[in-house]
């Protein structure tokens, strides 16, 4: 029954998704032409005045899901696995399925506003090529410039992962499912945690670092801040998985013994990650220069200011200089990382 | 009397029935092998003893103490009297020998201590001397996952005598061992029951084991004792009465 009912709003939805995109998209931008949003008045889809869109679109959505449950040519049926055998059936809801995946590649099309014109004729072309060119010829002048810019992104990502560290490692064991059975109290700080980390690590730490512009002024502290949130939600759910992943016997012997549950955990639990988390870690802080990089494009200091100023100034060969910096630096992190990463393993 | 188990039974979350009504009594001193098909409950059994698994119904007394529901210090306070070695010995592999050894002994070093390393000077020759018992002083300060299966199955039997157990549980001790290693590993079983004096509960697959090293022999099967006696008194009619009628006694040499 939950099912039944899941399915049939799933429908709903999907009905009324049909709706607004074949009002919207193709009846009013395609057909009639008009762009952008559109207001009440002649536009709108109710056909009988001061009924307001939403309405309709629900109502469409409403009578379609009705429609494909008599049917049974359900969409939910269909995702679930659990179409009726009758040919007929499963044909019209692939017949259907594949109706709302090219209307929503059409959509796609038109809100990305894609144009081949905007890309490939000739004023454009030129363009492109004024840019590459400049982009080749790096302007070496400001390479002392850069270079210690780029340092300074490397010591940003550093120490958003060092300081970062003690937060996530006590954070990985509070949040590890096969630790916190215990009782009602340790549960809930598993969900509690869990749910707050998964929120967090959902917020990308550009957002984080204008956030942190805001609170603490412009420059690499609130980028290293923005990054810092970002990792400790980050490395606390590499670590509890890893946690969640150990063999439970050394556990279960510290436990015959009498120990403590701090001890069951330092003496049954630490030793089996200590590696794994040594590599994360090490994986982390070389994401955290790449992330560093483009934090400074919002004020988050590092070569990312840098590069956002002198592409205010459209200075293209310094832009150049500074790309070719951004691309060693990282290439380089990304090899001596993955090398320590083996060396552990 | 070290343990009296009364109707003991454990349901587990799924609805298996392992343990039902269990009772036996326990004497200081005996060897008591354990046997039974996989799955007729063995491993419940012992870790309900030490509350590893918390049982359903049933009451544990040990020493005459009502130890079933005990929380906390009480429960860590006794579980430091009973030992438990296991089939997959279950050391920490990335720890040396002695330290893994040490780790026997937490229950009587404070948190603290333990994790910055200070574990008191007796505690170290203690360590050794269970070593030498066991035979291989001499791997001390080497990492426990590079010895054979036998050799970690002694480490821990030398982590288990750093509680100066009243009562040592043994899940299958050497069930991944073979032959010749099986029988190292209970002769010195055999010996800490015979020279220290430690009782010793044991879950054996092999009833030639059995009969050469246990005083006494309980038989589960579903979960219920069918048998508890003497091994000698193993005979072919019971072999099929707790292994099915298929059965076919292998020895170990
Ligand atoms: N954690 C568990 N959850 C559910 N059932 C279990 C669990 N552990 C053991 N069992 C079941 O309980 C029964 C007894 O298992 P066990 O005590 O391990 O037997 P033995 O050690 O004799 O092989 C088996 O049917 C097993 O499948
Ligand atoms: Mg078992």
């Amino acid at each position: 029954m939950k099912q039944r009912i899941a399915g049939f709003l799933f429908d709903w939805l999907v009905g009324a998704y049909l709706a607004v995109m074949l009002h919207r998209i193709v009846w009013h931008e395609l057909l009639l032409g008009i762009e952008g949003p559109t207001s009440s008045g002649a536009s709108s889809a109710a056909f009988i005045a001061g009924i307001p869109d939403w309405l309709v679109y629900g109502a469409v959505g409403l009578a379609l899901a009705s429609a494909a449950s008599i049917s049974k040519v359900s969409l939910a049926l269909l995702v679930q696995g659990k179409l009726e055998r009758r040919m007929w059936q499963r044909t019209a809801a692939l017949h259907v399925a594949s109706l709302v995946l090219s209307l929503t590649f059409i959509t796609g099309w038109v809100v990305t506003k894609i144009s081949l014109v905007d890309m490939f004729s000739g004023e454009r072309l030129r363009a492109a090529g004024r840019i590459f060119s400049s982009l080749l010829q790096p302007e070496f002048a400001i390479l002392p410039q850069a270079l210690s810019a780029i340092v300074e992104t490397v010591y940003l990502a550093f120490m958003a992962t060092v300081l970062a560290l003690p937060a996530s490692f006590v954070l990985a064991f509070l949040s590890a499912r096969n630790l916190m059975r215990g009782n009602v109290w340790t549960r809930a700080t598993y969900t509690i945690l869990r749910a707050l980390t998964n929120f967090t690590r959902s917020i990308e730490p550009l957002v984080w670092a204008v956030i942190f512009t805001v609170w603490v002024k412009v420059g690499p502290f609130p980028g290293m801040l923005a990054l810092m949130v970002h990792t400790i939600s980050s490395l606390a759910k590499q670590y509890s998985e890893q946690i969640e992943d150990i063999d439970p016997g050394p556990m279960e012997a510290i436990a015959s013994t009498g120990a403590r549950p701090l001890q069951i955990v330092w003496f049954g639990v630490v030793p089996q990650v200590f590696i794994p988390f040594l590599s994360f870690t090490i994986y982390r802080w070389d994401i955290n220069v790449r992330m560093a990089t483009v934090i400074g494009l919002v004020g988050g200091g590092g070569i990312g200011t840098m590069l956002n100023q002198y592409q205010m100034l459209a200075q293209w060969r310094e832009e150049g200089l500074i790309v070719l910096v951004i691309a060693l630096v990282v290439w380089a992190m990304d090899y001596i990382s993955a090398r320590i990463r083996e060396a552990l393993a | 009397m070290l343990l009296d188990i009364r109707s003991l039974s454990k349901t587990y979350p799924n609805g298996t029935q392992a343990l039902k009504s269990v009772s036996f009594t326990v004497e200081r001193g005996e060897f008591v092998a354990v046997i039974g098909l996989s799955g007729s409950g063995k491993s419940t059994l012992l870790r309900c003893i030490n509350r590893l698994i918390e049982p359903t119904s049933g009451t544990i007394l040990f020493e005459g103490h009502d130890v079933t529901h005990i929380k906390g210090e009480a429960l860590r306070r006794y579980r430091q009297r009973i030992g438990m070695i296991f089939q997959q010995f279950n050391l920490i592999g990335q720890a040396s020998v002695l330290k893994n050894v040490l780790m026997g002994a937490l229950g009587s070093v404070s948190t603290i201590d333990s994790i910055l390393g200070r574990f008191p000077q007796s505690l170290h020759e203690m360590a050794m001397r269970n070593l030498q018992i066991v035979g291989i002083a001499d791997k001390a300060s080497v990492r426990a996952d590079s010895l054979s299966g036998g050799q970690q199955q002694r480490v821990a039997i030398a982590r288990a005598l750093m509680q100066e157990p009243q009562l040592l549980l043994a899940d299958e001790p050497v069930a991944s061992l073979d032959p010749a290693t099986s029988h190292s590993v209970m002769r010195y079983l055999g010996y800490i029951n015979r020279q220290l004096g430690t009782t010793i509960i044991c879950n054996l697959h092999f009833l030639s084991l059995v009969r050469e090293y246990a005083t006494r022999a309980i038989a589960l099967r579903n979960g219920e004792i069918v048998f508890d006696g003497s091994p000698s008194e193993i005979t072919e009619e019971w072999f099929r009465h707790i292994y099915g009628e298929d059965a076919v006694e292998v020895e170990i040499r």
